[in-house]
């Protein structure tokens, strides 16, 4: 019996599973790019071992006679830092997208005509050698206009000397960094937009504790080489308003279990007790907080505590983690444009994908992209570049520009663009409660400290 | 050896193709696009580390696990030696350098791990693996208090035209080894250790010798693909992946045969691509039935299916030729 | 109770509690690789697959962890059970040798592990998910300790001991012990090895998504999760070698307790301190710590 089964069940099941997956994949909304793909029982086969890959069929021919703005992207559908490109950038762009569209394109003088856009969207599967890969075939076979940002700090970090080599500009989105700062003067092509540990999150945050007279901080950072940034920064900026840093640890990035080091931190009795880590670590930590009845004066969770999912991955109620302070810039109170786009995104994506500190930033990309191409009226990257450069934009965030490294060096979005850097769980909402001195800053309530206790269950 | 090997028909045909395929290489620069030598670089790296890990492992039936490993020693070695900043030392010395370094490695990984066998060997060689990246880790942000480091930039086709040397010189080396008097201990070894020994092989030497020139290729190819991945921190360079690819793509061609790994890295790797750029809402579950397809339907990997259609081929001329004599 | 003994105390049963999940996991893979020969890499899907299917039933249906336990468990079996009836018999009776049968294995697996991660992406997308249950706090002589986590201890290690009893008291328990030992000659004695290599891989795969649902309170899922279970899984059952379930059960709570003592220490070195211990061991061992 079980060899008839098998012989029949296994191609069936093969097939089922793909049409399946295929249609509920479709029904799910996604910008399903192409129908349902034949179940193929074996590759085709390539008789001889040359390695020659043959010339692939042009997608979209280049040429005078342009029908749209095509627009590459290497993004991480699949694999570790899927969920964050899903919830950061990922909206941003898709909604651009329907928006520009249904607007009938961007205007290109040029080409004397509006253009609509057009994403090639390739998954890199959270490889770092495999999205460079692709960022090449972008730019030199399939040729795209525009060149969007990869997801993560480390993939920004390998992008952006590979999009200056080409000479494509390239506004970065998820990530950044102090080494990338550092690397700015030699890529001219390259913008940075989100703001980072010392631009100017901590500085902002260790005035604001200090303000309400916190003297020690617990820090817990991921150990990667950006965890253990946060934390090092955090050792200079605490001290200097005299917080004093009683421990600094890091832990592995596939560790589980943190009852003891949220146990040896409430053993500790700091003011301040900070997580610099990725959604799976401050999770669990959050949760082991609340079951042994961890509450420090401030809890500085991130990245991460700044989406919606973190909200509502506690009994399905952001009411539960009120008091937490994260990463944030601007809320649905900062100014009406922000309503807007929050209640667009929430509408294409829902809550539970909402970011109040990179949506903010990746927000103004598409806005500047847009400006750019309408104003100088070419996709000429080197035009486009200069324009990007030498410009101020009046973006979502208000007057909106980069400060430039050199005269032959890349942009750093200026922090008097930074709406606010420091945000926190109030009302099952993330307030904007901490930003920097310079004008343009708009708080939308008053930081609560210290934060009220955990709810009892 | 036997002159007569090398003037009869069996060296003659493979010859020939190799020299055709290898001629196509070299001169892909000049017809082919920039992309497709970007391509076929990432490809011939694949190459590089599934047939130098054939090397070891095929004859001598020791799984190793530690590709990742060398690999990323030689990613490392250019991102220490060829910084952005400006090359410490010329690329081509950096890529030997990469590759000795990986070879001594691996020799005291060899040495240490003589008594281990089977699976037991292969989870001490993914051990190391881990162990590097969280000791490297550990370094970087204690020690050197670096946050990643940027590797500079290296022309596309300088990059392809040292991967496609350093691909040329492991074929030629696995070709020469398997025609040698070592390859025999080392399949003798593969088949049955204790009885290699009474017959008078080296087994420890043989082993890690062995061991120790795969690791060398895997370190230089890392070297050169640290020029292409351009920004390194050990989880880039260390990335486990890189340590079951070269095993599941020769299971995937078929071990039997010097090309067999060859074909299925290059079908592993197109294939990726391909689905990533396709079909990138689905490359997980299409690349995954297409794997568990391949080896249910081929179950000698791609060269079994090459065997059995030159057969087909073969018996289908035959029956032609005969059909041919009875009508005359 | 003094400082010391609640630090000891909180070692103790924070390690106990990663060896109970790690030897859950590890005995599954234990029949898969020790009796089945398939080592498989596809393992960490399943606890992805049982946590993923235990936060919808529990946040969509409303039903209770510990009661997805008698539902996940027994579909992950049947899962498990099909699998090695269909694909992987399919592979053992068309390979040569054993040797064949193992690589060819460990290639469908590692495919299976796409396509499982593939259809979890289709079905829940890539966004981490998260609930709480039982996340409460219970004082034990001074030191405290969330409930869910004393709570997934106790399933942990009773499942894992109810599971060794069926092994050494059972009639089919004893089947698979023989077939363990030695494939040949069970099939010989007139034990269905089919039979018995698909209620392997089933109790495998079960354990498996066991984990996933008893975890899966305490972590965040997402659909890549799944891999570094594996890892460990076959760091264990090779540590407690192989084919011995007690070996990865004991080896499992054994490596639970290191990697606790070594955060206690010093979290930024535990997973080094980790592998670095278990190499030792290997090398002092080389047939792991309950090998032959």
């Amino acid at each position: 019996m079980w060899k008839k089964i098998r012989k029949y069940i296994i191609p069936l099941s093969i097939c089922l599973i793909l049409i399946s997956t295929a249609v509920a994949g479709c029904a799910e909304e996604e910008p399903a790019p192409a129908p349902a793909p034949a179940p193929s029982p074996a590759p085709e086969p390539e008789p001889e071992p040359a390695p020659a890959p043959e010339p692939e069929p042009e997608p979209e021919p280049a040429g005078p006679t342009k029908n749209s703005i095509v627009i590459g992207a290497s993004r991480p559908l699949s694999g570790p830092n899927a969920p964050i490109g899903d919830a950061a950038f990922g909206p941003i762009m898709q909604m651009w997208q329907e928006r520009v569209n249904a607007e009938g394109g961007i205007y290109v003088e040029e080409y004397g005509k509006k253009l609509p856009v057009e994403y090639i969207i390739y998954d890199d599967a959270t490889d770092v050698g495999t999205m460079v890969r692709l960022t090449e075939k972008l730019i030199l076979e399939d040729e795209v206009d525009i060149l969007f940002s990869a997801c993560g700090t480390a993939f920004i970090s390998a992008q952006a000397p590979v999009a200056n080599k080409y000479g494509m500009v390239l506004l970065t989105a998820e990530g950044g960094a102090t080494i990338m700062r550092d690397a700015l003067y030699g890529l001219p092509y390259v913008f940075i937009s989100l703001p980072f540990s010392d631009h100017y999150q901590l500085p902002v945050f260790a005035e604001m504790a200090a303000a309400k007279g916190a003297k020690t901080a617990y820090i817990i950072t991921i150990a990667d080489l950006h965890g253990v940034e946060y934390g090092g920064v955090a050792a200079i900026e605490f001290p200097k308003y005299g917080i004093e840093v009683i421990a600094n640890k890091s832990v592995p990035i596939t560790y589980t279990d943190f009852s003891l080091l949220v146990k040896d931190a409430k053993a500790a009795d700091p003011d301040l007790f900070c997580v610099f880590a990725y959604p799976p670590i401050i999770m669990p930590v959050t949760g082991e907080m609340m079951a042994i009845g961890f509450n420090p004066p401030a809890v500085l969770m991130g990245p991460g505590a700044n989406f919606g999912f973190y909200g509502i991955s506690f009994g399905g109620d952001p009411m539960t983690i009120n008091g937490v302070t994260c990463f944030a810039a601007a809320n649905e109170k900062t100014s009406p444009e922000f309503a807007q786009l929050y209640a667009d995104l929430e509408a294409l994506v829902g809550w539970p994908n909402l970011d109040w500190w990179g949506h903010p930033y990746y927000a103004p990309l598409v806005q500047i992209w847009q400006e750019a191409i309408e104003v100088t009226g070419t996709l000429d990257q080197d035009v486009l570049r200069d324009y990007i450069a030498s410009n101020q934009f009046d973006t979502i965030l208000g007057n909106t520009y980069f400060e430039m490294f050199g005269e032959f060096g890349g942009g750093l979005m200026v922090k008097d663009t930074h709406p606010g850097e420091i945000g926190q769980w109030q009302d099952g909402t993330v307030e904007i409660v901490g930003g920097g001195d310079w004008p343009g800053v708009v708080l939308t309530s008053d930081w609560v400290y210290p934060k009220p206790d955990w709810p009892t269950p | 050896m036997n002159i007569t090997r090398f003037t009869s028909k069996g060296f003659l045909i493979p010859g020939l193709i190799s020299l055709v395929i290898l001629i196509a290489l070299v001169t892909l620069p000049f017809y082919g696009s920039l992309y497709n030598v970007i391509m076929v670089t990432s490809i011939l790296m694949y190459i590089i580390l599934t047939v130098s890990w054939v090397l070891f492992s095929g004859p001598t039936g020791y799984m190793s696990l530690a590709t990742a490993a060398f690999f990323g020693i030689g990613i490392y070695a250019s991102a220490i030696f060829l910084p952005n900043t400006g090359a410490i030392l010329p690329l081509l010395v950096v890529v030997v350098i990469g590759g000795l370094v990986s070879s001594l490695v691996a020799l005291g990984v060899g040495a240490l791990t003589l008594r281990l066998r089977g699976i037991y060997f292969a989870i001490f060689t993914f051990g190391l693996v881990v162990l590097i990246l969280e000791l490297g880790n550990w370094w970087e942000h204690t020690v050197t208090h670096t946050r990643g480091r940027f590797v500079m930039l290296v022309d596309n086709d300088v990059i392809f035209y040292i991967m496609l040397a350093i691909f040329v010189l492991l074929m030629l080396t696995t070709y020469l080894i398997r025609r040698s008097k070592f390859g025999l201990a080392m399949r003798s070894i593969g088949e049955n250790e204790e009885a290699a020994a009474h017959i008078g092989v080296n087994v420890t030497m043989v082993k890690v010798i062995t061991f120790a020139i795969s690791a060398f290729f895997m370190g230089a190819a890392g070297v050169i693909w640290a020029t292409k991945l351009t920004y390194v921190d050990p989880y880039v360079a260390f990335n486990p992946l890189f340590s079951f690819m070269p095993v599941l793509m020769a299971i995937f061609g078929g071990m039997g045969q010097i090309y067999g790994p060859v074909i299925g890295a290059v079908i592993f790797a197109y294939l990726q691509e391909k689905l990533q750029t396709e079909f990138p809402y689905y490359y997980m579950l299409i690349f995954g039935f297409v794997l568990v397809a391949a080896i249910l339907y081929l179950p000698d990997g791609l060269i079994g299916l090459i065997q059995k259609l030159w057969r087909l081929i073969r018996r289908w001329r035959k029956g032609g030729a005969a059909k041919q004599d009875a009508n005359t | 109770m003094p400082e010391s003994i609640v630090t000891i105390m909180d070692v103790a049963i924070g390690g106990l509690l990663l060896g109970g999940i790690y030897a859950l996991i590890a005995m599954g893979l234990s029949l898969q690789y020790g009796v089945a020969r398939v080592l498989n890499i596809s393992h960490g899907e399943f606890i992805m697959l049982g946590a993923f299917s235990t936060f919808t039933l529990y946040t969509v249906v409303g039903i209770n962890p510990l009661i997805c336990l008698a539902i996940v468990g027994p579909i992950a079996f049947i899962i498990g059970f099909l699998l090695q009836r269909t694909l992987f018999t399919q592979l053992r009776t068309s390979a040569p040798n054993p040797g064949a049968f193992e690589a060819s294995s460990l290639l469908a697996t590692f495919g299976l592990m796409y396509v499982i991660q593939g259809i979890a992406l289709q079905i829940w997308g890539a966004d981490y998910r998260a609930y709480t249950y039982l996340n409460f706090g219970v004082d034990l002589g001074g030191a405290i300790f969330s409930a869910n986590k004393l709570v997934i201890l106790g399933f942990a290690i009773g499942i894992g001991v109810a599971f060794y009893i069926f092994l050494a008291r059972t009639h089919m328990g004893k089947g698979i012990r023989s077939a363990a030992q030695d494939p040949t000659t069970a099939s010989l004695m007139g034990v269905n090895i089919n039979r018995v290599l698909a209620l392997c891989f089933g109790f495998g795969a079960a354990m498996a998504g066991l984990a996933g649902v008893l975890y899966s309170m305490r972590i965040p899922l997402n659909p890549a999760m799944g891999l570094q279970y594996t890892l460990i899984a076959i760091i264990i059952i090779v540590l407690g070698g192989l084919g011995s379930i007690p070996g990865a059960f004991i080896g499992g709570l054994i490596l639970g307790i290191i990697g606790e003592i070594v955060t206690y220490i010093d979290p930024s070195l535990s997973l080094a301190a980790y592998y670095f211990i278990f190499m030792l061991l290997l090398l002092v061992r080389p047939k792991g710590i309950f090998g032959k």
